[in-house]
């Protein structure tokens, strides 16, 4: 604010859009914006983060003392591990299927008209408008009526909770990829034609391949919905077959202490790992 | 013209529902030729060019190439190279894979694919661009891709949509001269779709305007300018005046307002008709300079653009009348605004036209 005092005094400058002092409050305000946000996002993580040093068995403020010993004693609690695996297996399965799914389905919606292409679109995005619990009841209602009648175990199996997570991974699987598919200039998949491609050859070598932000951004959605579910896995766990944030909600029913704090870094640290692994190969920052 | 023709078009029809896109279009293009659709946007010029790459399906009609009927084929059968408006370049793929995209789907031998990569990249004088991505390239030289793309299947006929409209006005004209050379130099039947006159004058060896999926007229530019067959024609190309009026004796047109032109031919029909006249064919005198001229107006208002001062005159009782005259006749004078002018034309610029929009020929001179 060095202008000299006759333009300040002839002009009200905070009054004019663009003028200098309105472009340095704008740019002050989403400094400041953008400081909250990344505040907001980290402050858990690194919270918990700190909470998982703490000496006290049961979680106080302020600690009496710092320790990494929670961190040495996850080995207590195979648990953990086991039910992180699960959710690593599960999640991934989910998400393939879900590809499997939900890109055939996005360019069907996207390039072709056929009968019953409305009730389709409904059909594939309807999971998302029902709450997680719901659907888990009811399909738990559905496996023990199944089981009893077939004598067969289905609750506590892989498959079941893998359909189960499909019916929440695919609709964000096709609402990614058609929204991909919807700024997709057509007429490059026509030149592919008019150059000698079959549809076949139109589809692998010019759809697919410039779909591939879109399909890791689906990929990436369905794997973090189906990994962070709980209202619906509720249901359909087993003794012996468990999700990771089921375990950790199991294990804090009965304490309070940091440990469960050390398992979610190492939980975050796995994720983190997973996703730099495929900024590799796709850069992410341009994904999502 | 048939006997020479390469490809040739018949009764090519496209309906939507009840509606026709294209309709009844019959065209004849020469080997070599560059022939330009030319319209106002949803004439079906468009739709005509899809329907010849396979992209639409005809309602009916033929597509004949040679003598073979492609109108049943799929796109990625028909032989055609097509540069499309928005370039469509692979953004996954390099230049070089781009241009070798249709040998590969071809499954030509590796040693082939390179040479003739070679040839098309020298022609575009892309050489040191091969290994760049789309993106990495100004849009000259992604349209220099789509062209060598379409060109290095050796396709039987190149179309062209639009292909200048997503250029710089600068580059326009060295790449229309460049697409022009390249057609020729190969020898290639071309269809062009364009709605830019100019575009369409200076790229095409003969010209087609559509208007409501049909063909209006077909020719070279000299042909639609001078002898233009329907009113529609006349106004699209160069902007003829439209004026509508009596004819009450063989050389008096009146007007809807009581003024009455003298034409310069005599016609044997009476009643409503057009009259076509063009800005520039119009010469404008002073009252009273000429006698007899064959109109007198007022001048409504002139705008000196340089070569010329673009005129709007007003007859009497409201009819108007676009008119250019040339400075240099002038001596960079403009006439002032409620001027009283005196207008003559010759014989060969008077176009009439009966309400039905065909013309209407002179009984005597």
């Amino acid at each position: 604010m060095s202008a000299p005092p006759e333009t300040a005094a002839t002009l009200p400058r905070a009054a004019i859009p663009g003028s200098p002092g309105t472009v340095a409050a704008l740019t002050a305000v989403t400094r400041l914006l953008v400081f909250v946000g990344i505040a907001l996002m980290l402050i858990p993580l690194l919270m918990t983060a700190y909470m998982s040093l703490f000496a006290d068995g049961v979680v106080t403020f302020p600690p009496s003392g710092y320790t990494l010993s929670w961190y040495g004693r996850l080995a207590e609690f195979p648990k953990f591990g086991q039910s992180l695996s699960t959710s690593l297996r599960v999640a991934a399965m989910a998400t393939l299927c879900s590809l499997l799914i939900g890109v055939p389905a996005s360019i069907a919606l996207v390039r072709y008209s056929f009968p019953g292409r409305g009730v389709l679109n409904v059909l594939l995005l309807s999971p998302l408008t029902v709450p997680g619990v719901v659907i888990g009841l009811g399909l738990y209602v559905l496996m023990v009526d199944v089981e009893i009648r077939t004598q067969f175990p289905l609750i506590g199996s892989d498959w079941v909770l893998i359909l189960a997570h499909l019916l929440i991974t695919t609709p964000w699987v096709v609402r990614l990829c058609v929204a991909n598919l919807v700024q997709l200039d057509r007429s490059i998949e026509e030149a592919a034609a008019n150059l000698g491609a079959s549809p076949g050859r139109v589809l692998w070598s010019v759809t697919l391949p410039m779909m591939r932000q879109g399909i890791v951004a689906a990929a990436l959605f369905a794997f973090i919905v189906s990994f962070e579910n709980i209202e619906m896995t509720l249901f359909l766990i087993s003794p012996g077959m468990i999700t990771f944030p089921i375990s950790v909600l199991q294990y804090l029913e009965y304490r309070f202490d940091p440990l469960v704090a050390s398992v979610v870094v190492v939980q975050t640290a796995v994720i983190a790992a997973l996703l730099l692994a495929i900024d590799r190969y796709v850069k992410l920052s341009k994904v999502v | 013209m048939s006997n020479a023709s390469h490809l040739r078009i018949e009764g090519l029809t496209k309906l939507y529902g009840a509606t026709a896109a294209v309709e009844d279009v019959n065209l004849d293009v020469a080997q070599g030729e560059m022939l330009v659709l030319l319209g106002p946007s949803g004439c079906g010029k468009t739709t005509t060019l899809r329907l010849v790459a396979g992209f639409v399906a005809a309602t009916r009609g033929r597509i004949l190439v040679e003598g073979k009927d492609y109108a049943s084929l799929p796109p990625y059968q028909r032989e055609m190279g097509m540069v499309f408006q928005s370039y469509a370049l692979f953004p996954h793929l390099t230049v070089a894979q781009n241009v070798t995209f249709g040998l590969r789907m071809r499954k030509l031998p590796k040693a082939e694919i390179d040479t003739r990569l070679e040839q098309t990249l020298d022609m575009v004088k892309l050489t040191t661009m091969a290994d760049r991505y789309p993106r990495q390239l100004s849009g000259g030289q992604q349209q220099r891709v789509a062209l060598a793309r379409a060109l290095a299947i050796r396709p039987k006929v190149l179309l062209l949509d639009e292909p200048l409209s997503n250029l710089d006005a600068n580059l326009r004209q060295s790449v229309a001269r460049e697409i022009r050379q390249l057609q020729r130099a190969a020898g290639l039947t071309a269809l062009m779709v364009t709605h830019d006159q100019n575009e369409a004058m200076t790229m095409a060896d003969r010209l087609v305007l559509m208007n409501e999926g049909r063909v209006q007229q077909v020719g070279t530019q000299e042909e639609l300018y001078e002898q233009p067959l329907n009113p529609f024609v006349a106004r699209f190309i160069g902007h003829s005046n439209l004026v509508a009026g009596d004819l009450v004796e063989a050389d008096s047109l009146r007007l809807p307002g009581g003024a009455v032109m003298k034409l310069a031919r005599r016609y044997a029909q009476r009643g409503p008709h057009v009259l076509a006249l063009r800005p520039e064919r119009v010469r404008l005198h002073g009252e009273g300079d000429v006698a007899p001229p064959r109109a007198t107006a007022t001048v409504e208002d002139g705008t000196y653009v340089g070569g010329h001062v673009d005129y709007l005159l007003a007859f009497e009782g409201g009819a108007s009348l676009a008119l250019h005259e040339p400075t240099g006749a002038t001596g960079g004078t403009r006439r002032a605004r409620g001027e009283r002018v005196a207008l003559t034309w010759d014989a060969q610029n008077e176009r009439l036209f009966d309400p039905n929009g065909a013309i209407v020929t002179a009984a005597e001179a």
